[in-house]
């Protein structure tokens, strides 16, 4: 009795959240892709995306980038992790690369104006070499390449923790039964690392969708990806009927994607 | 795998063969810790070995260098007439069960036991009888598609034996590999563990700070302390004739006691003279004294050749165990099957041969040298 | 071995440089009395007297951290709340659907959560100010309250509780004097992990701002859109100089407080 009081205590404001800030902005956000800017249900919104080229463009470029962040960032990243675990002081490391993830994102991004600029670091570098001046600011490349920056220590992170988990001995009984370096590192350490793997991938691929302020800064202000589109509606054109399809959209493949890589594979049985 | 000396197989029931030589092992750690000092042992194959000794004795430092896992600072490692000091873990004909087995938690039985056989590239239809023979001789037949988690203690380990087995290595060697268990199932494995190294025919090295398993299991055993061998020899041998009172202490329980060598063939402890079995000091010498608790028997006090006040008592079962004081202030502990009352006089008895009379920190190369130069006279066993 | 060591050091000295170059590289140019990021022209403090002279800043500054303050504590009391409700519901199939409600937010893009929030305070007739901003991050950070809370809960020992009655304790005192001190460490983390998100927050607020409310992230944004401006350098000095000193402060801390578990950094990231 006095349990399902403090129960209905608890649970209360709780609720309260899930109705008014996940549940009825989810119905919300359907419901503006599903009407017109006076309210009338109209399927037109859903009409023009499909059927205009440059948002299915965009919708792949969206996920072509999030990839190449997603990818790039995990080959850098890896190796990383797995020296951190291989140094002493391991706790001096570890803070020294977590301490870049304190500055504001926006400032860092601002630094890359710099940097990336045609008079800017990396073309002062390059003309060390007799070349450039490169165009980097304002790129594909440097969205891409800038992202990646801010990502990599949300991927050291979870993969060095699933490494440091793993039980020394287990990589000692690889060898011990004929394992090489990279076949103990192909069929022991990588897929008893992939928990890490995949929490990294988690952390990156979804959040470098909406990146919008990086397209805008660094990226040359132009609409590349679902992200800034649906910025570029809501803030911009205030078309939010539009904004509200792409973020459907968005949604949807979302949820595609989780649970295309959440299934578990499921294992063969063999008879002996 | 060089397919080498046909007639290994019969070699090991006809002559011995060395098949694991160390020369000259020294281990010293990064930190300056010095784990070996000059490790010199010969392994033959077929038979069942133990390396005993407390933690950081070096026991498994030993298992380390053979397996290759850990290189000697010193030394040379020999594999069937090769020198493999330098060769990678992977290369070696030995396999490793590990101390908690380290199983590959992401596969299943089979994949696990099939490991080996994968990453030798053998197909399939070879791999599946070889994990099915394997299986079969540490019982788990039909386990093969079980997840390890979905295990007990007792069957890993089973899995981790097969594992290593599969591979039809020379030697095996097991790093403690029963100290997780429970004790009913410890000595249900120790006897397994005996029966698979016979049929197998390959050699056992196994790691253990556990007496009774070394003396229970082993055809020899090596007693480490210090980063030394300080014994080697059967169980008998060692149990009976301990030549260190680290050994005597170490290896069940004993009663040592200070005491000094009148001559050959006597010895003088508990403020009282003895006659006993050994011989080969220096007159005067101080020497320690071993008797083990079960070679006392309870006597009328005028039959003792001590008398003693008993202290305490404890019925374990088969026998008593009691803790008694002698006139000189000496601690005895006895296990007799007849027990006494508190605070009663005993008489403690003991044949000559049941007193050890051990030079203080003699070294196994000393004693059997001692003992070279009075061999034939008389023998020390019984 | 000491290759491998070598290797080791070399390439996480690498990745430590990349991650380093753009925030000295503001820091270094932060003391150029130019105008850009090019070419460094003479030292200056000038920078940092502008910085401090600029109320505007400063104002935004305070209020920032006003908003992670409030927001993360009422989120913690909320999520902490949500997590006690979620560990008291008996059916495992509730529990599951109240977790997949509690992670949408976990998963969404911020966009998303903007877009949303947004559409949904216009619809409720809110006005985009300080009110609503706040409203958002209280709403974004909860989650990862309950997400920290939970697992104590389940570690949580009910004996506990029953010896707690036995001794004559009422329920609130078995809930203040038993259940909440084992909850405390979750409670902290979840907390310090809302201050963060509070803090680090840029897309949601842009899109939940309105004229009158900026925060921090907001208000470089802007600055920087209008190209180079070397007040947001010297800003970065003093924000980089104020989270060494958090870290410093948070490692002399853990390091008193627990020097064998050696867990604390990882509660440091998101």
């Amino acid at each position: 009795m006095n349990n399902k009081k403090a129960r209905a205590f608890f649970m209360v404001p709780y609720l309260m959240w899930i109705i008014l800030f996940v549940i009825l902005p989810i119905l919300l956000i359907l419901w503006y892709s599903l009407t017109d800017a006076n309210h009338h249900f109209t399927l037109s919104n859903f009409a023009l995306f499909f059927k205009n080229g440059t948002f299915l463009k965009m919708m792949l470029n969206s996920f072509w980038y999030a990839f190449l962040i997603t990818i790039i960032t995990l080959v850098i990243s890896y190796p990383t992790a797995y020296f951190l675990t291989k140094i002493k002081n391991q706790q001096i490391w570890l803070l020294l690369i977590i301490l870049p993830t304190w500055i504001n994102l926006l400032l860092k991004a601002y630094a890359f104006i710099g940097i990336l600029g045609n008079n800017g670091l990396v073309n002062k570098f390059l003309h060390l070499f007799g070349l450039g001046p490169v165009n980097i600011l304002f790129t594909d490349f440097a969205f891409i390449f800038v992202a990646t920056y801010i990502e990599i220590p949300f991927m050291i992170l979870p993969i060095y923790n699933a490494i440091k988990e793993i039980n020394p001995a287990v990589i000692q009984a690889s060898e011990d039964l004929g394992a090489s370096k990279w076949q103990t590192f192909r069929y022991v350490l990588w897929p008893l690392s992939w928990p890490g793997v995949e929490s990294g991938i988690q952390a990156i691929f979804i959040p470098s969708l909406s990146l919008f302020m990086l397209t805008r800064l660094i990226g040359g202000n132009r609409v590349i990806t679902l992200g800034t589109a649906i910025e570029e509606y809501f803030m911009t054109t205030m078309n939010w009927n539009m904004g509200a399809t792409i973020g459907v959209v968005l949604i949807f493949l979302m949820i595609v994607v989780m649970l295309l890589t959440g299934k578990k594979a499921k294992r063969k049985k063999v008879k002996l | 795998m060089e397919e080498q000396a046909t007639g290994a197989s019969a070699c090991s029931y006809f002559c011995k063969m060395d098949i694991i030589q160390l020369k000259h092992i020294n281990k010293r750690y990064d930190d300056g810790f010095i784990a070996l000092k000059d490790i010199n042992l010969k392994i033959e194959s077929g038979k069942f070995y133990s390396l005993l000794g407390p933690s950081g004795s070096g026991k498994s430092t030993i298992l380390r260098i053979i397996a290759g896992f850990t290189q000697p600072t010193e030394g040379e490692v020999w594999f069937d007439g090769k020198n493999i000091t330098d060769l990678d873990p992977a290369k070696r004909q030995i396999n490793t069960v590990f101390q908690n087995y380290a199983l590959f938690p992401h596969l299943n039985v089979f994949e696990n036991v099939a490991f080996g056989l994968k990453i030798k590239k053998l197909p399939l239809s070879q791999i599946k009888p070889k994990v099915k023979d394997a299986l079969h001789m540490v019982r788990l037949d039909g386990y093969a598609n079980r997840e390890i988690s979905e295990l007990s203690g007792g069957q890993q380990q089973r899995v981790a034996i097969a594992r290593a087995i599969v591979n039809e290595p020379k030697v095996l060697l097991l790093d403690e590999s029963l100290s997780a268990l429970d004790k009913r199932l410890r000595k249900e494995m120790q006897f397994e563990l005996r029966a698979i190294q016979k049929k197998l025919g390959i050699t056992f090295i196994f790691v253990t700070h556990d007496q009774e398993e070394a003396l229970s299991m082993s055809d020899e055993i090596f007693v480490l302390n210090d980063g030394k061998i300080q014994q080697n020899g059967s169980p008998v041998d060692i149990y009976d004739e301990p030549i260190n009172d680290f050994v005597a202490r170490f290896i069940g329980e004993s009663n040592l006691l200070p005491g000094r060598m009148i001559q050959d063939y006597e010895v003088e402890f508990a403020n009282h003279h003895f006659q006993c079995a050994d011989a080969g000091m220096k007159a005067n010498e101080k020497v320690e004294v071993v008797i083990r608790p079960e070679d006392l028997d309870i006597v009328a006090p005028e039959k003792g050749k001590l008398v003693a006040t008993a202290q305490t008592q404890l019925f374990l079962g088969d026998h008593f165990e009691i803790k008694a004081i002698d006139t000189d202030e000496n601690e005895w502990l006895i296990h007799s099957t007849n027990g006494c009352q508190l605070n009663e006089r005993i008489g403690l008895y003991f044949d000559p041969e049941d007193i050890h009379v051990m030079r203080q920190h003699e070294s196994q190369a000393d004693f059997d040298a001692r003992l070279e130069s009075y061999e034939g006279e008389e023998s020390n066993d019984e | 071995m000491k290759k491998r060591q070598v290797l080791a050091k070399t390439y996480l000295l690498l990745v430590l440089i990349i991650l380093y170059i753009p925030i000295f590289y503001l820091i270094y140019f932060s003391f150029s009395s130019g105008k850009d990021m090019n070419q460094f022209k003479s030292f200056t403090w000038a920078h940092y007297q502008a910085l401090f002279q600029d109320n505007r800043l400063l104002a935004i500054f305070l209020e920032t951290i006003l908003l992670a303050l409030l927001s993360s504590l009422i989120a913690t009391v909320i999520g902490t709340m949500g997590a006690l409700a979620i560990s008291m519901v008996r059916k495992k199939s509730q529990q599951k659907v109240l977790l997949s409600l509690n992670n949408v937010l976990m998963v969404s893009p911020d966009v998303i959560i903007g877009a949303s929030f947004l559409i949904f305070f216009t619809a409720l007739g809110i006005g985009l100010n300080f009110g609503s901003v706040l409203l958002s991050h209280i709403a974004f950070s909860i989650p990862i309250v309950v997400l920290m809370v939970l697992p104590r809960l389940n570690e949580f020992d009910y004996a506990l509780v029953d010896a707690a009655r036995d001794l004559g304790a009422s329920s609130y005192q078995v809930f203040t004097k038993v259940m909440l001190p084992a909850l405390i460490p979750g409670i902290a983390t979840g907390l310090f992990m809302a201050l963060t998100y509070s803090l680090d927050d840029f897309a949601v607020t842009f899109f939940v701002t309105g004229n009158g409310f900026s925060t921090l992230s907001v208000e470089i944004y802007s600055r920087a859109r209008q190209g180079i401006d070397l007040e947001v350098n010297a800003l970065s000095t003093v924000m980089f100089l104020f989270v060494l000193l958090l870290v410093g402060i948070y490692y002399f801390i853990t390091a008193r407080k627990n020097k064998k578990t050696r867990k604390g950094l990882g509660g440091l990231i998101k």
